[in-house]
């Protein structure tokens, strides 16, 4: 164990712990360019939609709106469950870990009922160049909200197991960093697949 | 209670609401252009990611704070020539 | 799919028989290690090691491994190719031979030894105990390990992939490669890329974070900041290559259309998302070697690296450009002038930096001292040849004049005459350089030099002819060819190089051997009399790399300390915090190569089965309780002692 540093926040206490945050950052770093791939391939066939729906027919503002409300204040919630912590206030921090995660499943309910309806219209992944890239940029996000749900929830396992220690404060702090980012991927999804798409 | 909810993190909240709300107006107004459409997009979806990464995640917080502005604009960079780079290539390129 | 189907690449003799040799190399290997009781031994000292030295010793061992199945493959087509009409290889057996040396040579060769040696020498020249993330640094290893694996059992289980190692669609398709071999493509590189994508991650952070004391980044050895920029590549690069390969299994085994010729598939969209990591990769595997060439250059000149910011800024311009010129790779793909005109001046303006680099090398050993040991040697054949693949590759930049040469054997000539001397010559003289290091004993001069003159004269050979062939519009990727093209004297000339060129790498094999026996042994831990921190400490390096951490004031301090006669490793023995073994990562990467290998035959319930193992895995490392283990200052002591061979 390294040594403690007392005039940080306990998630930065140890060195190891500084590592950690540092390079989750520069994973976020990969991973915008991840999305940022799917987002050409997206934008290069977005036209390309062959015998099956374009996206003005597809899509349906009111559920993506739930959708978007929903992220942004499980994104917000998660920022009070980070402060919360750093205040020494567990089980605040606790309760905003679980709305947060709540409003993740929501928000994943949502997506997958969506999923659901363009199947039910005979529009599916091999529909079109369009519907594939549609699908694969949308499930990867939703895939990420998923291991996120799996994720926080063992991290609030260990929470509750083994206190808050610099440990499990790091983990949680981490986990805020990518829940946050899953935001920011959603609102360019909200923005240029949704609303760029019914323009 | 009140020290459960600091300001910061509310002004940012209410500021990512009007944002996705401006960018809505998009859609309300039916006779927008297309260039003026995707300029409000634009800016409202950058301003978003950057109220998450200053005011929620605290880029600025730790003396690393130069190499992690360095991360994200370097990926940010790379990330844009990739989505413009294909889009010259495959699509407006194209012949 | 039936076992008759299954073993269906086994009816050839050649393949029956690699596949048989492979067999009876495993039998012996479990036999020998029984029967020396090795496996604890193997278990506990290396399978299960988080050490980085060890790690990077494992890489270059499966990278050399590496090194002779792509060189047989590059024998078995020169051979082919020899004489016209030669009936040795069917163009089948041809189409999968070009394909798999590809692969091999860039993904499961050049890129392992180039982070095997950044994982043996990075936290060394930067004084810290090991990279960032041990657990995470050992998990990569053996997830390319578990790629290259996978590739490896393509040939005898379901059949290689055969669609070139660019993999272009729709030949790549399912309609046109119905056989597993390109699922096996976009499996095994897939998980290789993971690995390799958290050892960017893993070496970024251990560069930024873990620097001795007052060492800021231009106080940096070179070869750390050609290793920190390439590892900000790979970083970038490799998710774009996740994406494609991820698109890629879901057009050939779930029915998408991204790269379709129908329903709207565009399928040059996958040339173009290959080439935007692909080109990248390519400053992937060259950087770190012009790193190394500036550490022996200056070492065996006995100056320090003329233009050492003007070499920073070129290899940080490197970095940019090499993500704007990837349409370079298809101009004939038919978009507009516009277009081939902006990635035209890109990839022209990639050569400036590089012309940098090339003068301050040149004038580093400018009035130099210079010893001809083998990595100089490396590094001296490196300059001239190099330039030739350069300046080729100029000729190949500008979009109209591509058209002549675009898929000839010119270009095949021209990206060797940039790989073997930049990245081949940079790691065997890292290779020969660090050696001694590792292992507390240097690698034979005599043989040494002799491998190196058979590499480079036999390279020269082998590939010059292919620049005249394809000027003479000898396509690439052919199996055969008639008399009547005149291919033929100068095709059995470049065979003839490739024969040399394989004494020289039988040379470099043997050499190990040799030293190992005859070598004396190295106490100094400084035998090239070198300038940077991984000299000051001894060899063969203890676990904890420095028993003091020293303190730096200038670049090359261990050089000037040694000779103003300082000692910067002296000081108080403190305990050590270090990390604990961990077999967790080669079972996880074994799950995974299980999923992997199901998953390029669709056997769906067991993909599920070892998809959630891999879960649990990541879930067991989240739950575990970890806290690493201290060495004592009486164990630090005695090491120390017996390293400087005082007991």
């Amino acid at each position: 164990m390294s040594k403690e540093n007392k005039s940080v926040p306990l998630e930065y206490s140890t060195e190891e712990n500084e590592l950690k945050i540092f390079g989750f950052w520069v994973f976020l770093g990969a991973e915008i360019l991840l999305f940022a791939t799917l987002f050409s391939v997206y934008f290069a066939l977005v036209d390309r939609t062959g015998s099956g729906p374009i996206g003005k027919e597809l899509f349906e503002l009111p559920p993506v709106l739930v959708e978007t409300f929903v992220l942004l204040t499980s994104s917000f919630l998660i920022g009070l469950g980070v402060h919360a912590m750093r205040i020494g206030r567990t089980k605040a921090m606790i309760v905003f870990y679980i709305l947060t995660l709540v409003l993740g499943a929501v928000f994943l309910g949502v997506e997958i009922n969506e999923f659901l309806t363009y199947i039910h219209d005979g529009a599916t992944i091999q529909t079109s160049a369009f519907m594939s890239s549609l699908m694969t940029l949308l499930g990867t996000h939703g895939a990420h909200v998923t291991f996120g749900l799996l994720w926080g929830s063992g991290i609030l396992l260990q929470i509750k197991k083994r206190g808050l220690n610099a440990k499990t404060a790091n983990k949680a702090f981490i986990f805020s960093l990518y829940w946050h980012f899953l935001d920011v991927v959603w609102i360019f999804i909200f923005s240029f697949v949704y609303l760029k798409g019914v323009l | 209670m009140k020290e459960l909810f600091p300001k910061e993190h509310v002004m940012g909240f209410i500021g990512s609401l009007v944002l996705t709300l401006a960018a809505l107006t998009v859609v309300m107004f039916k006779g927008m252009s297309n260039g003026v459409a995707l300029t409000i997009l634009i800016v409202t979806a950058a301003a978003q990611a950057l109220v998450q990464l200053v005011l929620f995640m605290h880029i600025g917080e730790t003396e690393d704070k130069k190499s992690l502005y360095i991360t994200i604009i370097y990926s940010v960079l790379v990330g844009l020539i990739t989505v413009f780079g294909t889009l010259l290539a495959m699509v407006w390129g194209y012949m | 799919m039936s076992m008759k189907e299954l073993f269906a690449p086994m009816k050839e003799p050649m393949i029956f028989g690699a596949g048989i040799s492979i067999l009876v190399g495993a039998i012996a290997i479990v036999v020998g290690l029984t029967y020396f009781k090795k496996w604890g031994w193997l278990y506990k000292n290396w399978l299960t090691t988080v050490d980085h030295k060890k790690i990077g010793v494992m890489y270059i061992f499966v990278a050399l491994i590496m090194l002779f199945r792509g060189g047989i493959d590059a024998l078995l087509m020169r051979a082919q190719t020899a004489i016209p009409e030669n009936g040795l290889l069917n163009a089948e057996h041809y189409n999968e031979i070009f394909t798999t040396h590809g692969l091999i040579m860039i993904i499961f060769m050049a890129m392992p030894f180039i982070i095997g040696l950044m994982n043996i020498v990075i936290p060394l020249q930067i004084g810290a105990r090991d990279v960032a993330f041990p657990r995470l640094n050992a998990l990569s290893f053996w997830l390319f390990a578990a790629g290259a694996g996978l590739l490896n059992i393509s040939f005898i289980i379901g059949g290689s992939p055969n669609a070139g190692w660019s993999s272009y669609f729709p030949l790549a398709g399912i309609e046109f490669s119905p056989n597993v071999g390109n699922n096996y493509y976009a499996w095994s590189l897939q998980i290789s890329g993971l690995g390799t994508l958290m050892t960017g991650i893993n070496f970024i952070t251990t560069i930024v974070k873990m620097r001795a004391p007052g060492m800021t980044l231009m106080k940096m050895p070179m070869f750390t900041w050609s290793a920190l920029i390439t590892n900000i590549i790979i970083t970038f690069a490799f998710p774009v290559l996740t994406v494609a390969l991820a698109l890629m299994t879901l057009d050939r085994q779930f029915g998408t259309k991204f790269f379709a010729m129908q329903d709207g598939g565009m399928d040059m969209l996958w040339a173009n998302l290959f080439w935007v990591w692909g080109h990248p990769e390519v400053y992937i595997v060259i950087l770190p070697a012009f790193g190394i060439f500036s550490e022996v250059i200056s070492t065996f000149s006995r100056k320090n690296l003329f233009g050492y910011t003007s070499m920073v800024f070129s290899m940080i311009a490197i970095s940019l450009l090499s993500f704007m010129v990837w349409v370079h790779h298809f101009y004939t793909m038919g978009h507009g002038v516009m277009v081939n005109g902006i990635f035209s001046i890109t990839t022209m303006l990639i050569a400036v930096p590089t012309g940098v680099k090339i003068f301050n090398w040149l004038l580093t050993m400018r009035h130099g001292k210079i010893t001809f040991t083998t990595p100089m040697l490396y590094a001296l054949a490196f300059i001239p040849i190099f330039t030739i693949g350069g300046v080729t590759g100029v000729m190949l930049a500008m979009a109209s004049a591509d058209y002549q040469y675009h898929n000839t054997l010119f270009l095949v000539a021209h990206f060797h005459y940039v790989l073997i001397p930049g990245t081949v010559f940079g790691v065997l003289a890292g290779y020969h350089f660090w050696w001694p290091k590792i292992f507390g004993f240097r690698l034979n001069e005599k043989l040494g030099k002799s491998a190196f003159w058979c590499i480079v004269v036999g390279f020269n050979v082998a590939f010059f002819p292919l620049f005249i062939l394809g000027l003479d519009g000898y396509a690439r990727r052919m199996y055969t060819y008639s008399a009547d093209t005149g291919y033929g004297p100068l095709s059995m000339v470049s065979f003839i190089g490739a024969l040399v060129l394989a004494v020289g790498f039988a040379l470099l094999c043997y050499n190990i051997y040799y030293s190992f026996r005859h070598s004396p042994r190295e106490l100094t831990g400084d035998p090239w009399d070198a300038r940077s921190l991984e000299w000051a400490t001894q060899s063969p390096v203890p676990e904890y790399n420095f028993a003091i951490v020293p303190h730096i004031n200038q670049l090359d301090e261990f050089w000037y300390a040694k000779k103003e006669g300082r000692d910067i490793t002296a000081g108080q023995y403190e305990r050590i915090h270090m990390p604990n073994n961990s077999g967790a990562p080669m079972w996880m990467a074994g799950v995974l190569f299980l999923f992997s290998f199901f998953f390029v035959f669709s056997v769906w319930s067991l993909v599920i089965v070892f998809g959630i193992a891999t879960l649990g895995f990541m879930a067991y490392r989240s739950f575990e309780k970890d806290e690493g283990h201290h060495i004592e200052v009486a164990e630090i002591e005695a090491t120390e002692r017996r390293l400087r061979g005082e007991l």
